[in-house]
């Protein structure tokens, strides 16, 4: 027999691109087997719940090798990110706490850096915000919406669809023209 | 299912109790390729002391683009110690001999995304890291071996020390390549898988090792064959049709349908041949498949299971059932 380390669990029924904690606001616990941790606070979004579910991992992580950034915005986020997994070695585990848009926006940095999917964590304090990537002219668009909303392009104004599928590599929703059939 | 039709074109016994096979094709010519880490599956004829016809899995040692032979490494294990004959069997086999096989099947492939991968072999268990090593000589990328084994019963040395540019040197002591390990793993950049083949007390060790370094369960990759290995797992329970029967721990559900008197085709009785596959209906509770043989897709379809080492995973209120279609 073969497999990884993890084969006696059985497969999840249906797998889907868009993650539980960016569907509803979910914390994940901490992962004790990590060697070093960092923890990222991604406080453009909901500061006090941000900071709560912070708090909540460092406890946990009491007298592990933690490096904790706090960040204005995503884009100070990733940059954090990507200084620490520069010299990081196979042991090293990530969390990021703040909205759902930036986690997955972080989670997408990890993803292009090798991280795997066991190595990073999230604690999500609100799904509202999400971006949408166009399809038809590439542009980003970030608003309040929920998965099958429409909004339109900030690029090409075209009506999307927000389709319940996230990119791993940029964390953006996939949009594509709403009614493309008939146009 | 197609066999492919060879013939044993070389013999290597240079190393005591490993024989290098080379196998062809009868007129030469290229071979169904593979992806490294493949094994190929060898029908072993009833007779000289086996009750039956067998089928034994082993892994290959090269590296399976457009091949025109087969190389695998056998170590000889002892009928009398409780082996059902097979690698006595190719011990036994001259040149020329022809030998039945399944086209080669991927089972241990490197992680394409890797951007550095770590192998630890012990014994045997270097053939298909071999033919890893052989795979990153070729693509430029970074590997790098620990490989234990007995002093004078080192199997692929000339290979090893050419791809590994002579730095890979073997332990003989499984105390000294535990404390490189224990370094090792604790210095690999993000982005490695730990490959790990050889018996399974041994990749046990290799496995707690990097748990202990925190690795994570998806960068650890092992491969093992042989029943022995296996978990005796939980009892479960089996319908087939208007039967419902219980298989113990310890008892494969191919021994307990063959209890119950049903007819299941069998060979290698080890998840590598994909005879003795079934398929399972609705009120199955979940499977723990265990086999080298069906597709990740199969498997997660859950519809289909390898009896010979398949098992029930319990549902979420803890009953475990498969519903056995004949
Ligand atoms: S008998 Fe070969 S896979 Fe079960």
């Amino acid at each position: 027999m073969t497999g990884t380390a993890t084969e006696s669990a059985p497969h999840p029924p249906h797998y889907t691109s868009v993650p539980d904690w960016s569907r509803e606001p979910l914390v994940q616990p901490v992962d004790p087997l990590g060697r070093v941790h960092t923890v990222i606070e991604v406080v453009d979004g909901d500061r006090v719940a941000t900071r709560a579910v912070v708090a909540g991992w460092l406890a946990a992580l009491a007298g592990a090798q933690v490096r904790h950034h706090t960040c204005e915005d995503t884009s100070a986020a990733v940059a954090a990110l990507e200084d620490d997994l520069v010299a990081a070695r196979v042991g090293h585990r990530v969390l990021v706490a703040g909205s759902a848009d930036a986690c997955l926006a972080v989670r997408a940095a990890g993803v292009r850096a090798g991280l795997a999917d066991d190595e990073m964590g999230f604690g999500v304090v609100s799904v509202a915000t999400r971006t949408v990537w166009c399809v038809h002219c590439s542009a980003a668009t970030v608003a309040e919406l929920a998965l099958d909303d429409v909004v339109a392009c900030s690029g090409c104004t075209r009506n999307l669809l927000v389709y319940p599928h996230v990119s791993r590599r940029t964390g953006q929703h996939l949009g594509f023209m709403v009614d493309a059939e008939e146009a | 299912m197609g066999r492919l039709r060879l013939v044993v074109a070389g013999i290597d016994d240079t190393v005591p109790a490993v024989r290098r096979l080379v196998l062809a094709a009868p007129q030469g010519g290229e071979l169904p390729s593979y992806t490294p880490g493949s094994h190929l599956v060898l029908d072993v004829p009833a007779g000289a002391g086996r009750e039956r016809a067998l089928a034994n899995a082993y892994s290959l040692v090269g590296e399976g683009l457009h091949p025109s032979r087969y190389e695998i490494a056998v170590l000889l294990c002892d009928p009398h110690g409780g082996a059902a004959g097979g690698s006595a069997w190719v011990h036994t086999l001259r040149t020329g001999d022809p030998v039945t096989a399944m086209p080669p099947r991927s089972s241990f492939a490197p992680v394409q995304a890797a951007t550095r991968h770590l192998l630890v072999a012990a014994g045997i268990g270097i053939t298909p890291l071999v033919s890893h090593l052989r795979f990153h000589a070729r693509w430029g990328r970074e590997a790098e071996l620990l490989y234990l084994h007995r002093a004078g019963r080192g199997a692929l040395l000339d290979e090893v020390a050419e791809l590994t540019g002579g730095v890979a040197s073997p332990f003989h002591d499984r105390a000294d390549l535990l404390s490189r390990l224990r370094e090792r793993l604790l210095d690999q950049p993000i982005g490695t898988h730990l490959y790990t083949c050889g018996p399974t007390g041994f990749m046990d060790l290799v496995v707690s090792e990097a748990q202990e370094a925190g690795w994570p369960a998806s960068r650890i990759h092992l491969e093992h064959f042989g029943l022995d290995d296996l978990d005796p797992g939980e009892p479960f329970d089996v319908t087939v049709g208007e039967r419902r029967f219980e298989v113990a721990s310890g008892v494969s559900l191919l021994e307990a349908m063959e209890q119950q008197g049903y007819a299941v085709p069998n060979l290698c009785r080890q998840g590598v041949c994909g005879e003795c596959r079934l398929d399972l209906g609705p009120a199955t509770t979940g499977v723990w498949h265990r086999d080298l043989y069906l597709t990740d897709d199969d498997k997660a379809a859950g519809d289909c299971a390898m009896a010979c080492v398949s098992r029930a995973l319990p549902a979420a209120d803890g009953r475990s059932h498969l519903e056995v279609s004949l």
